[in-house]
């Protein structure tokens, strides 16, 4: 039997258009597009590639919904497996492949991406599979060899490991152990002492190690306001979330000179927002920025702040909010950012 | 140190007169109405929940096994500082009715909500689903303050685990030999217990007064068996230390029953949980240099809480290190629900040895029950109290019981 696959690809590599139309919303065409073809080719007779799925990265990236009417698309073709990327390094690209991975699986569909291994959207991928690719669109083909041969032998039903270039996480579980966990600490220290010094039952976390840009001349600089101190108009109009965010929120302050007291607040829910209330420059220093502004201490205030709430947030979201919040401070021109943090 | 003399208990019930025998247990629900008379309490309702049973105990506060040194009611000095007197008197074995917990069950603010399953997946999840379990259930009375509420019901549940292993006083006894000086050429292995102590229902208390303000100190593990540090705390329900799980602190027992086996067992040291990124360096400083002093070759550590209580064992097992102490530290997992998220939120920079009590996160399916104690509804999921629930391993009562308690761990599964 032919097993159904369907492949997601990119605004760009779907054939719509470059930077232009990252803006595009989610669609499907049928059959192979683009790299599609020769995925196919490499697939053989036993999969067929029914339909190719797509999105804008902005949209896919930014619009909270997308990963979800992606999934949707793919479940109306009824597929065996889901094919993503390959998106080497790209971060909009990566993350969107990631998400929608893992938005697949959840629905039970079983899903492939292909990313390189310093893409951003690693950890977002959930319980899908991530086969590395190579670093740029230059590797296309060893990229789209990997992934025929991981994709076929999920068909086949055997698990996907190292040896397949599998990288990222594996999910770990809850199970009972034979020794409670007292006697296991005990017993894991004397096997150290002895020893065995790596043993550990939980990996460490390796977190990303920022080395800060080289520093810019500010009087020439354009300057952007951000905060996770969960800063919102009164009112909180668009419901960021007091913990576990999962988005992040931008607001003009364009023409303001500074935060009028009853006007702004906080939502964070992990420390207590009296005095950040009583004077949102607190959180946002919007007053001190436009009079360095005016001095020509800096060259320019970028006219929006960005906003997330840094409670309880798991890494892979901070981590896409940080992916994004880059981007588009880029394509706005700004050059440096102060980032308060609670 | 004074020893430990087991009475287990096989059956239990509700009868006319508190005693034991022959492995039975029988209360006196008027013994339960004393111990809880207070002026902040309209009344309490005592009933048993048993290994096995079609029954969900909800809104659980604090656990508290039955334990007393002697007859009266400060029990021969048992639960010092609350019961007993302070200091503590030496001597006299430590009395305990082994398969049995006193809880209390019910509405406190702030608390956050924890279940316990007597069968079905979760009971293996929770300590307490394999214990025979007398809950109370209580109504405060009008215009009580929820501080005095919480102050009377701690008071009761103490007063109640005396009065009930009072019963089992004048049996014959058990074996626990009190520890002996063991061979020196064994590593000396200690353990140092933190415990969360951040205000209000968020407190433990030792020797009957807040620790919160107090530096890390030795304790005799004696004077923990007694109830010593008792439970104030009432976050984190899977991730918190009930005054059961003190009573019987986990790694203090497991470094006592291997002493003179492969190790020497070198000291508990308990430490303040600080709110404060500062004073949680200087305390976990204190706390090393504490271990230095007594000599310690290795150290097990444990902790109360998620989040920031992870970086008070981090910087402990780091400072450890420094000194060239080994260290295992005690965590949860914080991994998501499809458990790939990074494990941990504050990981040690330079000691890595690790033991997992499971992923807070992952999702667990309870059945249906016959019937709750302790509340009519599970707010924190909005569900019916007997409804069959959808829940994360994080609403369990002790479930990654922090300090080594439970069997729950993580393992990596290829898909």
């Amino acid at each position: 039997m032919t097993a159904r696959v369907v492949h997601y690809l990119n605004q760009f590599f779907a054939g719509l258009g470059g930077e232009d139309k990252a803006g595009t919303e989610p669609g499907a065409k049928p059959g192979a597009v683009g790299p599609g073809r020769k995925l196919q080719e490499l697939l053989g007779a036993d999969a067929q590639i029914v339909a190719t799925v797509y999105c804008g990265d902005d949209y896919a990236a930014a619009e909270r919904g997308a990963p979800a009417a992606i999934v949707q698309l793919v479940a109306k073709e009824r597929p065996d497996l889901l094919i993503l990327g390959p998106a080497f390094t790209s971060g909009r690209y990566g993350v969107a492949c990631a998400l929608v991975a893992a938005a697949a699986q959840r629905a039970g569909i079983s899903a492939i991406a292909s990313l390189h291994p310093d893409n951003p959207g690693l950890d977002d991928a959930g319980t899908a599979a991530v086969i590395a690719s190579g670093a740029s669109v230059r590797e296309m083909g060893p990229s789209l060899e990997r992934i025929a041969q991981a994709a076929r032998k999920r068909i086949r039903g055997e698990p996907l490991t190292e040896a397949d270039g599998r990288i990222g996480k594996t999910p770990r579980k809850n199970v009972l152990a034979k020794d409670r966990s007292a006697s296991r600490g005990v017993n894991l220290l004397l096997a150290r002492m002895a020893g065995d010094k790596e043993r550990t039952e939980v990996p460490v976390p390796r977190f990303d190690r920022i080395t800060p840009a080289p520093p810019v001349d500010p009087a020439k600089t354009r300057v952007a306001l951000l905060t996770e101190g969960g800063l919102v108009p009164n009112g909180n109009p668009d419901r960021l979330e007091s913990a576990r965010a999962t988005r992040w929120l931008r607001y003009a302050i364009g023409g303001k000179t500074a935060l009028a007291p009853g006007e702004h607040m906080s939502v964070h829910g992990g420390f207590s927002t009296v005095w950040a209330n009583q004077d949102p420059h607190r959180m946002l220093p919007l007053d001190v920025a436009r009079e360095m502004e005016k001095e020509g201490a800096i060259g320019e205030l970028f006219g929006e702040y960005f906003v997330t709430t840094g409670n309880g947030t798991t890494v892979p979201n901070a981590r896409r909010f940080g992916v994004e919040w880059a981007a588009e401070l880029r394509r706005a021109g700004v050059q440096a950012a102060v980032l308060t943090a609670t | 140190m004074d020893g430990l003399i087991s009475h287990p208990v096989h059956r239990v019930s509700l009868g006319a007169e508190t005693r034991y025998a022959g492995g039975r247990l029988t209360v006196d629900e008027r013994d339960a109405h004393a111990a809880f008379r207070d002026a902040a309490l309209a009344g309490v309702r005592v009933t048993w929940a048993s290994p096995g049973d079609r029954v969900r105990i909800i809104k659980v506060l604090d656990a508290v096994e039955p334990r007393t040194k002697g007859p009266g009611p400060d029990g021969g000095g048992i639960f010092p500082g609350f019961l007993g007197p302070v200091p503590p008197q030496a001597g006299g074995a430590t009395h305990v009715l082994t398969g049995v917990a006193l809880l209390t069950a019910g509405y406190l603010p702030r608390a956050q909500e924890g279940l316990i399953d007597m069968s079905g997946p979760g009971a293996a999840l929770s300590p307490f689903g394999s214990t025979h379990n007398l809950v109370v259930e209580f109504t405060p009375a009008p215009g009580a303050s929820w501080e005095s509420v919480d102050v009377a019901l701690r008071k009761g549940l103490l007063t109640l685990a005396n009065r009930i292993a009072q019963s089992a006083l004048g049996h014959s006894r058990s074996d626990h030999p009190p520890i002996r000086p063991s061979a020196a050429s064994l590593p000396r292995i200690g353990a140092i217990t933190n415990l969360q102590t951040q205000g209000t229902f968020k407190d433990v208390f030792v020797y009957g007064q807040s620790f919160a303000r107090e530096a890390p100190r030795l304790i005799d593990p004696g004077d923990l068996f007694a109830g010593a540090v008792v439970s104030g705390q009432y976050g984190h329900p899977a991730l918190k230390n009930p005054t059961y799980v003190h009573q019987n602190n986990p790694v203090a027992t497991e470094l006592l029953e291997r002493d003179g086996k492969d190790l020497t067992f070198a000291g508990v040291i308990i430490s303040p949980e600080p709110v404060d990124q500062a004073a949680k360096e200087r305390i976990s400083t204190q706390a090393a240099a504490l271990c230095a002093e007594l000599e310690m070759d290795g150290v097990v550590l444990t902790k109360e809480g998620g989040g920031n209580a992870d970086a008070d064992v981090a910087l402990k097992m780091d400072a450890l290190e420094a000194l060239g102490i080994a260290s295992v530290g005690l965590f949860a997992e914080m991994g998501g629900p499809d458990g790939t998220a990074p494990p941990l939120v504050v990981p040690p920079d330079r000691a890595t040895g690790m033991v997992s009590t499971g992923n807070y996160d992952e999702i667990v399916m309870l059945p249906e029950m016959e019937r709750a104690l302790g509340g009519e509804t599970v707010d924190v999921l909005t569900a019916p109290a007997t409804a069959s629930l959808t829940a994360p391993t994080a609403v369990i009562y002790c479930s990654l019981s922090p300090m080594g308690a439970g069997r729950l761990t993580c393992r990596e599964v290829a898909q």
